[in-house]
């Protein structure tokens, strides 16, 4: 009960990460809502060696995530999973995610309209509904089986991610072997260096070519904006925030999307009522987002002496935020633990809160929007192929999901003209 | 958790400084909340939005990650 008990150093710290056990692939652990209710800010051993406080409360979460003043982003985002992260190391010159104020901002106000504005939204949109569907043209081609994860998501996320940014199609694999070594909790920051110097070589021609010829997309418009304004983005800055975009950008909506339509699956009357009323389909894609949460978990790091939920804290300490677990809190949303693709209002964790939360949010909701828009139109007949318990999960990525997603169908309709 | 968009208008004010440009507040509340081209700041497109916006409005307030709107 008091915190007197559970300072750094004790033997009986709770380890993170908390198993997942197979029977509920959907929701946080469960020992999750436990630790909400009588622990709600407890002292944990994280896989990489730091001891910090998790906290499990919707309030509690919204209240740090949304104090940078209190809580700073400065140690690093996932520094309780990612081994190669270390809280120490200096904050390098394009490492935006840790900066607080007004460094921040000048990343921030540059990047935003091209990821964030309703306009953007729909100049993209037409790109995404084609990537979808030339996607199931070619599965549809392919027979009546695929793995949605690995054949749809993640070349569909990826498209589209690359075509905002103006990476070609062809060049994605350095983006790719980039993400898979960050995920992995296990790399040493040797390794990163290793697979992000090819990833920034390339990068930096597109930076020079982009400059004396700008061209229709993200980066070209971010060079055109920084010049305009008052410290105009060095090359390698722009280098940085285009693998700022990248290796962030498709893996995490490639997983919600699969691990989204799996649920989607495992709740049919749900589904259902989607096919019934397509109307619904941004609150469903916000319930996913809720009932999934993409993250596990971020950390901030405290400025001062303080408190969360009146539980002490003092300055120094790591926070780990579970947002999975903040999301299911009934304290914040009624039956939280019920998939509801009508939830209103749903003002979800799922994306983070405060300065940090989410750059790509937006694009993630147009990708996850557009696709379930599709496939109820065009594949009425899309099923799982293998029954639910025999879906294999990911293991040894921080980005928790499917890792194959078998469906399977009886025909998939034209594409016809989009809605 | 919101108060809903019961009774009188409401005022909007906004901290333009504290935007970080998530576009949460435009795409909660499209008629009322825009942002500008040039660093995808907010701007109020409706100061005094019909009623049947004040749901959205709150909601656009309470959703802004940054806690820049500011609804009475
Ligand atoms: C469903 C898909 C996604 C989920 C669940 C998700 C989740 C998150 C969360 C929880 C954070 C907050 C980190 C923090 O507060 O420290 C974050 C940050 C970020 N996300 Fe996403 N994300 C998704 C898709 C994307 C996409 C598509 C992009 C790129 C276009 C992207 C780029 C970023 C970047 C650059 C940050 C760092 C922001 C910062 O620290 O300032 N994300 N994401
Ligand atoms: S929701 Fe808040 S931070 Fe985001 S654009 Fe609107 S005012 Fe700015």
């Amino acid at each position: 009960m008091d915190a007197s008990t559970d300072r750094p150093g004790g033997p009986d710290l709770l380890d993170l990460p908390l198993p997942q056990p197979r029977e509920c692939p959907f929701g946080p652990p469960p020992e999750m809502a436990g630790l909400r209710e009588r622990t709600p800010v407890v002292r944990v051993k994280c896989p990489t060696g730091i001891t910090a406080w998790l906290v499990t409360r919707y309030d509690d979460v919204r209240d740090v995530l949304g104090d940078a003043g209190r809580f700073s982003s400065r140690a690093g985002q996932a520094i309780h999973l990612m081994a190669h992260a270390d809280p120490d190391r200096p904050v390098g010159d394009v490492e935006f995610s840790r900066m607080d104020g007004a460094d921040y901002q000048r990343f921030r106000r540059i990047i935003g309209p091209e990821v964030s504005t309703a306009q953007r939204m729909a100049e993209l949109r037409p790109m995404v509904q084609d990537l979808v569907d030339e996607r199931l043209d070619a599965l549809a081609a392919a027979g009546q089986a695929a793995d949605f994860y690995g054949d749809f998501a993640v070349p569909v996320t990826t498209a589209a991610i690359g075509g905002l940014v103006g990476v070609p199609y062809e060049d994605r694999e350095l983006f790719h072997n980039a993400a898979a070594v960050m995920f992995s909790g296990a790399t040493s920051q040797a390794d990163v260096l290793k697979v992000m110097r090819p990833l920034h070589e390339y990068l930096y021609k597109l930076v020079v070519t982009r400059r004396a010829e700008p061209a229709d997309d993200s980066l070209s418009r971010i060079i055109a904006r920084s010049e305009a304004g008052e410290r105009p983005f060095t090359d390698v800055e722009l280098v940085g925030i285009c693998a700022a975009l990248l290796v962030p950008g498709f893996d995490t909506t490639a997983t919600v999307m699969a691990h989204g339509l799996l649920t989607l699956l495992a709740h049919p009357a749900e589904l259902a009522r989607l096919r019934a009323d397509p109307s619904l389909i941004p609150s469903a894609v916000e319930e996913i987002v809720r009932f999934l949460g993409g993250a596990p978990g971020i950390v901030r790091q405290a400025t001062r002496d303080t408190e969360i939920g009146g539980h002490p804290v003092a300055e120094g300490d790591y926070v780990v935020l579970a947002m999975q677990a903040a999301d299911r809190d009934t304290g914040a949303f009624p039956d939280p633990d019920r998939l509801d693709v009508g939830r209103r209002p749903n003002n979800h964790l799922g994306f983070g809160y405060g300065t940090h939360q989410c750059f790509g949010q937006q694009t993630a909701r147009l990708e996850l929007t557009v696709t379930l828009e599709t496939l109820l139109r065009r594949v009425p007949s899309l099923r799982l192929a293998v029954p639910l318990d025999d879906v294999p999960f990911k293991t040894g990525s921080i980005v928790y999901g499917p890792a194959e997603v078998p469906v399977t169908w009886d025909a998939v309709l034209p594409a016809g003209k989009a809605g | 958790m919101t108060g809903g968009g019961g009774g009188g208008p409401v005022r909007i004010g906004v901290d333009v400084d504290k935007c970080v440009a998530s576009g949460m507040c435009a795409f909660v509340a499209p008629g009322v909340f825009g942002q500008r081209e040039e660093d995808g700041v907010v701007v109020v497109l409706h100061r005094d939005p019909p009623e049947d916006q004040h749901e959205a409005v709150h909601e656009a307030a309470v959703r802004c990650p940054a806690q820049v709107i500011d609804v009475e």
